[in-house]
């Protein structure tokens, strides 16, 4: 396919000019609600303020200090659903476009070489992490400051998880995700890639370090029993990885039916429209009133002409065609498609792992291991990841120095 | 993180950093003065005390905008406190009780010798760390105090020398802009034994009218006054001003005002040899934060010019100043345009058409400029209106005859 739409960033970045007209945007109001509605605890008040005074040096500080991810972030956040929700600019217009801002913050950090986060003290202690990707990262990064050694297991061949395997290349290119795992590189994180981690593995590693933080993400697509037989399905997340390691580079044919309407089943959809699939349906259970993607995700596949029916249950599937009855309305549907693609969820891959230490940790006293990520509770989003991998390492360093 | 020192010492005395209030509305009171230290501010200009107490009207300010910019420049008509002379005092006495490390400065105004002396006195003894003389608020509805004083270089060294008998603490006087040349007012003001000059105060103005009343603003039972304008719009005019006293005073140390708000003013101001730098404007409509940004800003370019004290980067502007006649005439630089960035708009066209030469030619096909040299005066003002940044200052050409020995490469755009 033709991967030129791909692999370009799929909105144009600010320049100077257009943050500063955004900053101005912003009515620097008291108790602002952008900063108590980030899960990752960044304080977009602060940096919008800062760009609004030309301070772009001290924004990067403010958002880096707070998010070892923040050029991730500010890419993929769903905004809508956290800063942006109770912006006080709604009141005359629309909310100030802060994760806009964030990346334009973020790029003149890396165009200047800033160095924010420092390495701490050396304390002697160890924590090996589980897992590589974002909730790992972070976890990493907030205990290599505190003076940690960290060593991270991950089981692919790169670091990042699903922001390296998941995240469509127009929304989150690979060598923002590289930069940013160079920043937690440069503090000092050892990487052991290629080793998958079990029980034993696990037993292991609470010999050898003083604590273990499993930091692992839903990276296994579900499948629906219904399409056990059927031919030419995948699962997004399959489609997803895919597709971003051949860099779009990949053959698929022109009439696809995806069914999901998570933030996933937009950046499939999007994805096929983007590589010129002629034909994108994707057919959700969900409403568009109780839609589960962000709005932008929403609009953005809608734009490039996807079809989207909503309220509707797969049924049958026979052959190529799928039929689907609607949740409450007298209305049924078929669609014939030569590729099916499925993004109705994941879960994680735990092997043999015992549950308990999946779902509550062994920490607070005896046992040394911690959870972040997916699995751990929260929402399944990248900055619920940051925010778990917060958690977490301030809970080990809590667990192992008392502060 | 960027960990720069802003310390600085004015006067003889350190501060933690150069920003402090100006005596104003924003430093009135304990609670505001303590506020701000908590905020970061290097020092206060607790707000002028004296004997007079004010009386003022509502309401008492006004804007003006220009297009997208609601707050250019700022209309007060407040005078010195209004709170009676012991309260203030008292506050004074109990911030340097509870901040002993950051600056407290009282500002004063006296309506003669023994007034100036006495405030002089009192101050002290309420522990202040420097004084600041009033000799320039425009609107005092006394014209035995304020700018009329500040205009007259004799009644300021008069006073000055009042305030030294009553005080032995290091003090500024504190000049109006309302006045042709500071110049001799700063120099009496020193004779009379000041030990550094704060400038500028607020410019007199009308800053807009009701035009259906036909009142100027803001209105009291339907009438207005002249009074003192301030904010980024009088940044150049405080920076002139600065500039002449430097000139003119070798080495003189100056606290710097008017229309500071960002760390590229302050920047402005300190290489222009401004030492410490006050804030009231800005502080009136974003709060005492905006100190946080002009600090971390100003370290951070302290970084990128390689300095370690804020004392290095003071007056390195002041030579760089000179007078018009002495300035390199012989050359012209033409606009280099920057057709990948350039979107169209042809307002480089307009102006230069009616503003300025009718060099920038439009082509009306591709909708792009393109410079004539025949008729370029290499006045730039193309690359002013040019939204998008994509006029810069491009080739060098000296007028006929006038290269000497000189090469293009050793000009300094």
């Amino acid at each position: 396919m033709d991967n030129c739409k791909y692999v370009r960033p799929f909105e144009e970045a600010f320049s100077l000019k257009t943050v500063n007209e955004e900053a101005d945007r912003c009515l620097l109001c008291l108790d602002a609600p952008c900063s108590k509605d980030c899960p990752a605890g960044t304080d977009p008040a602060k940096f919008i303020r800062s760009v609004r005074f030309l301070n772009y040096e001290g924004a990067a500080e403010t958002i880096r200090s707070s998010n070892p991810l923040g050029a991730i972030c500010a890419r993929v956040c769903p905004t809508e659903r956290y800063c942006q929700k109770g912006c006080s600019r709604s009141g005359i217009d629309h909310p100030i476009d802060i994760g806009k801002i964030q990346q334009f913050v973020t790029d003149y950090e890396a165009a200047k070489g800033m160095v924010i986060l420092e390495k701490g003290k050396p304390n002697g202690k160890k924590v090996a992490i589980v897992g590589a990707g974002p909730a790992g990262l972070t976890a990493a990064a907030v205990l290599l400051q505190k003076g940690f050694a960290v060593e991270l297991y991950e089981s692919h061949k790169e670091a990042g998880g699903y922001l390296r395997y998941g995240i469509p290349e127009y929304r989150l290119p690979n060598a923002i995700v590289d930069s940013e795992i160079k920043r937690i590189e440069d503090l000092g994180a050892i990487f052991h890639f290629g080793v998958t981690v079990d029980q034993k593995k696990i037993d292991e590693l609470k010999l050898h370090f003083d604590a273990v933080c499993l930091a692992l993400g839903a990276s296994k697509g579900k499948m629906l029993p219904l399409f056990a037989g059927a031919k030419n399905v995948i699962t997004a997340v399959d489609f997803l990885a895919k597709t971003k390691m051949a860099k779009g580079d990949i053959q698929i044919p022109d009439n696809v039916l995806v069914i999901g309407g998570g933030d996933v089943a937009m950046d499939t959809v999007t994805t096929l429209k983007l590589l010129g699939v002629k034909e994108v349906t994707d057919v959700v259970y969900e409403t568009f009133a109780e839609f589960k993607a962000s709005k932008k995700e929403l609009q953005g596949a809608q734009k490039l002409g996807v079809s989207i029916l909503d309220g509707y249950v797969p049924t049958k599937v026979e052959g190529n065609t799928v039929y689907f009855k609607h949740r409450t309305k007298e209305s049924e549907l078929s669609v014939k498609a030569d590729l099916i693609i499925l993004a109705v969820g994941q879960c994680t891959e735990l092997g043999n792992i015992s549950e308990i230490t999946l779902t509550k940790g062994e920490a607070k006293g005896q046992g040394k291991v911690f959870v972040a990520g997916d699995i751990a509770p929260g929402e399944k989003t990248v900055v619920y990841a940051v925010r778990s991998g917060k958690l977490a390492a301030n809970d080990i360093a809590m667990y192992l120095e008392g502060k | 993180m960027t960990k720069k020192d802003l310390s600085i010492t004015f006067l003889g005395v350190k501060f933690p950093n150069p920003f402090c209030l100006s005596a104003s509305p924003v430093g009135n009171c304990y609670d505001m003065c303590a506020k701000a230290y908590d905020v970061g501010w290097g020092g206060v200009v607790f707000k002028t005390i004296g004997f007079f107490i004010a009386d003022e009207v509502s309401p008492r300010f006004d804007k003006i905008g220009k297009e997208s910019t609601p707050f250019i420049g700022f209309k007060n008509m407040e005078q010195i406190a209004e709170h009676p002379l012991e309260d203030n005092l008292r506050d004074i006495k109990r911030l340097k009780k509870n901040y002993p490390h950051q600056v407290l400065i009282a500002s004063i105004m006296g309506a003669n010798e023994k007034e100036w002396e006495d405030l002089a006195r009192l101050a002290s003894e309420a522990g202040a760390d420097m004084l600041e003389l009033n000799f320039s608020c425009p609107q005092m509805t006394s014209h035995a105090m304020g700018s009329d004083v500040g205009s007259n270089p004799e009644l300021c060294k008069k006073y000055c020398a009042a305030v030294r008998r009553g005080s032995k603490l290091p003090f500024m006087a504190k000049m109006t802009p309302n006045i042709t040349d500071m110049v001799p007012v700063a120099k009496a003001c020193l004779e009379g034994g000041a030990d550094g000059i704060a400038a500028i105060n607020t410019v007199k103005s009308i800053c807009s009218l009701d035009l259906e009343k036909h009142i100027g603003m803001p209105i009291v039972d339907g009438k207005s006054s002249i009074s003192g304008y301030s904010g980024k719009a009088v940044k150049p005019i405080a920076l002139r001003f600065i500039q002449q006293m430097r000139q003119a005073i070798p080495n003189v140390e100056i606290s710097g005002i008017g229309g500071i708000e960002n760390w590229v003013d302050a920047a402005e101001f300190i290489l222009l040899g401004a030492k410490t730098l006050q804030v009231t404007t800005g502080i009136m409509e974003y709060g005492y934060r905006i100190v946080e940004d002009m600090k971390n800003g100003l370290q951070h370019y302290m970084e990128d010019q390689h300095v370690d004290h804020l004392e290095d980067l003071v007056g390195l502007a002041n030579k760089n100043i000179i007078p018009a006649e002495e300035l390199d005439r012989d050359y012209k630089v033409y606009p280099n345009i920057d057709l990948n960035k350039c979107i169209g708009c042809g307002r480089c066209v307009i102006s230069c058409y009616d503003g300025a030469h009718q060099a920038m030619e439009w082509d009306k096909d591709t909708r792009k400029p393109k410079c004539n040299h025949d008729k370029c005066v290499g006045c730039l003002l193309c690359g002013h209106v040019c939204p998008v940044g994509a006029i810069s200052k491009g080739e060098i050409e000296f007028k006929k005859g006038r290269q000497g020995k000189r090469k293009k490469e050793d000009i300094i755009l």
